[in-house]
């Protein structure tokens, strides 16, 4: 980000987003040219026009669900989904994309929640933790998770698992290396990486030593 | 009554009951819950670290739209003693207007001067922390034997030397927090509060309110971290819950990442100069130490004073101990996790191998020959206590590690860690805590006719698998499995408990779960006998069923409850009363040395890997072996032993509180900067339980998180050559110690 967007010393990311205008910023975020064009003007790619700074209807799909919600450009993903959509198997802990927790999916792909604008986030197909347990069951990984105690508090946990199952989902195959790999954006205080080693192994049918 | 002698669940590796609704993204904690019309609250917080409010001004924030109220905790005129102090209270419609109102208040301050840094504190010559006192320092005790002076003449080897660790802080996950909301006629208040007591976040509000017993419900279903920071509502709960009566709405105010570090607690540092002198054979005879360190605005001593040296204190006959609090700018320090003993287990075994290379010997060996030794009279008295043994557990736990990680082999001389630039070594240390639990902790045990088993207490589940233990015990009483029992808990209503704190969660409840469970089996029998036309002593549980002797029938267990002419039965099971214990010394045996007990032991060794170019440490493997007395899950133990060892290498390597001497600020009130190990950070960590059942239920939280700093210190060493003083053992902290014993320093 250039710093002449930058609008005071210290800014949060909120205070950024909302001091430059939402769209621009949505520009910056995923990485097209930046131009200080009035909000109005901007048209990212796949979105609804770019307005605000007051709420607009914003379209989602979550797990496979239309839903919708009245929410000013500058609300994160992270943010409607859990305070607008009640969806909160993804958490708010660092909320500046170093710890992990609230990883999701988008179009398959892992992001942190907490640094992609809702906005962004329309016409894609968003998945949570939630996605990962069906007709009563845990899918997989979950379960792997469960069977070896790879969870204390659980607060870190469903993004653990939703970057687990993205490795797994991108290459079947893959091997505790990579899958060990996959978790290196992610962070838990309770200290539960050694049972998450176990689940690893126990998913690639690996005995480990 | 005693524990079943023969064991089908228990000590057994059961998953945790809500394990899979907590993976899955399902689990409530506090910071999900979501109500109707539900306001957002937000603290704002004094920016600077010591200062007067001149003026507060919230007009502006006032016409802001979605603004709803405000609630003042300081006036103009009042002090700020951190960054990060709470002023006043404001809430909104929505999270994006809350930071609107946030940012339109204007505050004026008179700044003062501060001191954030331990030294800045200790030469400050005025008192810029509050309370009485001209400056910044408490003596927080001086301690001598008799005859010190002469303690260390004679003696083969001394060492002296610098030692010690920074201040951290707890980094909860789910930050500090609460939802309130007040009833129609805002007379009874409930909260989802992130707390590691339930009761006693309930109790808080309610006295702060001046409400009556019973008005305020806390729920904790869930909880993310607390280590020991979340006693209580905070001020922060109490504004959420003032912002909801004012505004008869439901209001959520959790902490943000930048609160939660700045004022969701911090563990106090300690530094220390320590002398150290023994004999020829090993027996160290002279300990002597000067520390100090801060614990924020606290006045709490940063050591366990009366037993350091640590460990190994009983087995020392010339100690001499000096601590001063140096009070900073910096929030008040909380418990965190075995509060102190970490401290004192930096300033005691950094010191025993510096000695040991001293005397030529073996670190292991040095231990052994310097263990506390077993109380005799205590042993003779009751066997079970850990004094009258504590000898013989170190030393079993030494043997279990030493074949573990193949010390005989693997072990050098200090500094002989390899001819490259990578140099391997190998660190030891021993810790002890208390663990003990107490009273009250009522639980019920419901079996219904419909065959459904209920347990229920107002306990909290902070990821210990609380909710596993008690469905463990009574599953086993009842001859379930422990995914047949409901288990609630985390509900202010359901009664008093304990606090999760200092260990005492498993052995506080398990003895009254046990009794609870016993007590609804046997009215259960009793009833189904009277049923069935049998004595209740013909009667009896097998796995899954009700044994009919009288004509050798099994009943399935919930055909059996079908038999029940009430809708259900239950069992209350609590502690007996202090008063009770104290008059009745075999009750006090029966409850605290044989369904509960205190005071373990353990040992952990580590290995690692310093690149002496970059000052990178590595650690490459970790062993552990500890105590807990009996074990009621052990895969839940072996994961919270794990865990803490974690932690612990946490604060051996990466994690430190960093204050800006000028701004008075911690610069790293985050994540990118307060450094926290990922998954390829840490080692392979083994972990054996040396179970002794005999001794009862002990708590295994604090224990295996005291030593691991020490024992990677000590392998840094064993790897170098060099001592690095401070943890955490950073890189530059690494290139420092060995560029100064480069130039012939230390």
């Amino acid at each position: 980000m250039n710093d002449q967007e930058t609008p005071s010393t210290s800014p949060s990311r909120r205070d950024f987003l909302y001091g430059t205008g939402a769209a621009a910023a949505a520009t910056a975020v995923t990485g097209l040219a930046v131009a200080e064009t009035p909000a109005a003007e901007v048209q990212p790619a796949g979105a609804t026009p770019a307005s605000g700074p007051g709420a607009l209807k914003v379209t989602l799909n979550v797990n496979g669900r239309e839903v919708q919600a009245n929410l000013e450009p500058r609300v994160t993903l992270l943010d409607a989904l859990r305070n607008y959509l009640d969806v909160t198997g993804c958490k708010r802990v660092c909320d500046r994309a170093t710890c992990g927790a609230c990883t999701v999916t988008l179009d398959g792909k892992v992001v942190y929640a907490c640094t992609v604008l809702a906005i962004e986030a329309q016409g894609k197909q968003i998945r949570t933790a939630e996605s990962l347990f069906n007709e009563g069951k845990p899918d997989a990984v979950p379960a792997a998770f469960v069977r070896a105690d790879a969870q204390q508090c659980g607060f870190c946990t469903p993004g653990f698992v939703v970057a687990m199952k993205t490795v797994l989902q991108d290459n079947p195959q893959a091997t505790p290396a990579q899958i060990e790999k996959g978790l290196q954006g992610n962070i838990c205080r309770c200290g539960t990486y050694e049972q998450m080693r176990d689940a690893i192994y126990a998913l690639c049918n690996q005995k480990r030593t | 009554m005693p524990w079943p002698t023969t064991r089908r669940l228990i000590g057994t590796k059961i998953q945790r009951l809500d394990g899979v609704e907590k993976a899955t993204g399902r689990a409530k904690y506090a910071f999900d819950i979501k109500r109707p019309r539900m306001l957002f609250a937000k603290v704002i917080r004094s920016p600077h670290a010591h200062a007067t409010i001149k003026s507060i001004d919230t007009a502006a924030a006032e016409k802001v739209a979605g603004y709803r109220a405000l609630y003042q905790i300081k006036k103009a005129g009042a002090s700020v003693f951190f960054a990060g102090d709470e002023i006043l209270a404001i809430a909104a419609d929505t999270e994006e207007h809350l930071e609107d109102c946030v940012r339109a208040v204007r505050i004026e301050y008179t700044v003062q001067p501060h001191a954030v840094r331990e030294d800045d504190a200790l030469r400050s010559k005025t008192n810029t922390t509050g309370g009485p006192g001209g400056n910044n320092i408490n003596a927080a005790g001086d301690f001598s034997t008799d005859n010190f002076e002469n303690a260390f003449n004679g003696l083969a080897a001394t060492h002296q030397a610098d030692y010690g660790v920074g201040v951290i802080s707890h980094q909860c996950l789910e930050s500090h927090g609460l939802v309130a909301e007040w009833d129609a006629k805002q007379e009874n208040l409930t909260v989802w509060a992130s707390t590691q007591a339930v009761p006693n976040t309930a109790e808080g509000l309610r006295v702060h309110f001046k409400l009556k017993p019973g008005q305020v419900k806390c729920i904790t279903n869930y909880m993310g971290g607390g280590f020991g920071s979340k006693f209580g509502p905070d001020i922060q709960g109490i504004a959420a819950a003032e912002l909801a009566r004012t505004t008869r709405q439901a209001v959520k105010l959790m902490l943000d990442r930048a609160e939660e570090v700045t004022v969701g607690g911090i563990r106090p540092s300690a530094y220390g100069n320590v002398k150290i002198g023994a004999t020829k054979e090993g027996q160290i005879r002279a300990y002597e130490v000067e520390c100090h360190g801060t614990g924020g605005i606290s006045r709490g001593a940063t050591v366990s004073f009366a037993i350091l040296p640590y460990v190994y204190g009983p087995a020392i006959p010339n100690i001499k101990r000096r601590h001063r609090v140096a009070r900073t700018n910096i929030q008040i320090a909380r418990a965190m996790r075995a509060p102190n003993h970490p401290q004192n287990s930096i300033l005691t075994e950094l010191a025993i191998d510096d000695l040991a290379a001293r005397l030529n010997i073996n670190p292991m060996t040095l231990r052994l020959a310097n263990l506390p030794p077993n109380d005799q009279a205590e042993a003779q008295a009751n066997p079970r206590t850990f004094v009258g043994q504590r000898a013989t557990i170190y030393r079993t736990e030494i043997e279990i590690i030493r074949k573990m990680c193949g010390w005989d082999r693997a072990w050098h001389a200090p500094g002989q860690g390899g001819k490259g630039v990578v140099k391997t070594g190998l660190g030891m240390a021993l810790h002890t805590w208390g663990g003990g639990g107490r009273g009250p902790n009522p639980t019920r045990v419901t079996i219904n006719q419909n065959g459904t088993v209920v347990a229920q207490s107002s306990s909290q589940d902070l990821g210990t698998a609380q909710r596993t233990v008690t469905a463990i015990i009574v599953a086993e009483i009842l001859g379930l499995q422990p995914t047949d029992i409901t288990v609630n808990l985390g509900d202010s209503s359901f009664g008093p408990s304990t606090p999760s704190g200092g260990s005492t969660t498993c052995p506080g409840t398990s003895p009254a779960i046990l009794k609870a469970a016993e007590t609804a089996r046997d009215a259960f029998l009793t009833s189904l006998a009277g049923r069935l036309n049998v004595q209740r002593n013909q009667l009896s549980i097998a796995p899954g069923v009700v044994v009919n002797m009288a004509n050798n029938q099994r009943i399935p267990f919930r055909q059996a409850c079908g038999m029940l002419n009430v809708a259900s039965i239950q069992g209350n099971g609590d502690w007996p009363t202090q008063k009770e214990l104290q008059g009745n010394a075999k009750l006090r045996e029966e409850w605290t040395t044989r369904l509960s007990n205190q005071g373990v032991g353990g040992v952990q060794i580590a290995e690692v890997k310093v690149d002496t170019e970059t000052g990178v440490v590595k650690c490459s493997r970790f062993w552990a072996v500890q105590d807990c007395g009996l074990i009621i899950n052990k895969l839940a133990c072996e994961s919270q032993v794990a865990g803490g060892v974690i932690m612990g290498l946490n604060y051996a390597l990466y994690e430190e509180c960093i204050y800006d001497r000028a701004t008075g600020r911690q610069v790293n009130p985050n994540m990118e900067f307060y450094k926290l190990a990922g998954i390829a950070d840490m080692p392979s960590i083994k972990v054996h339980m040396h179970d002794m059942p005999e001794r009862g239920v002990i708590g295994i939280g604090e224990p295996p998180t005291i030593a691991t700093a020490a024992a990677v210190g000590n392998a840094i060493f064993n790897a170098t050559g060099v001592r690095v003083p401070i943890a955490p053992y950073t890189p530059e902290r690494v290139l420092a110690a060995l560029a100064n014993r480069r130039a012939g320093n230390g």
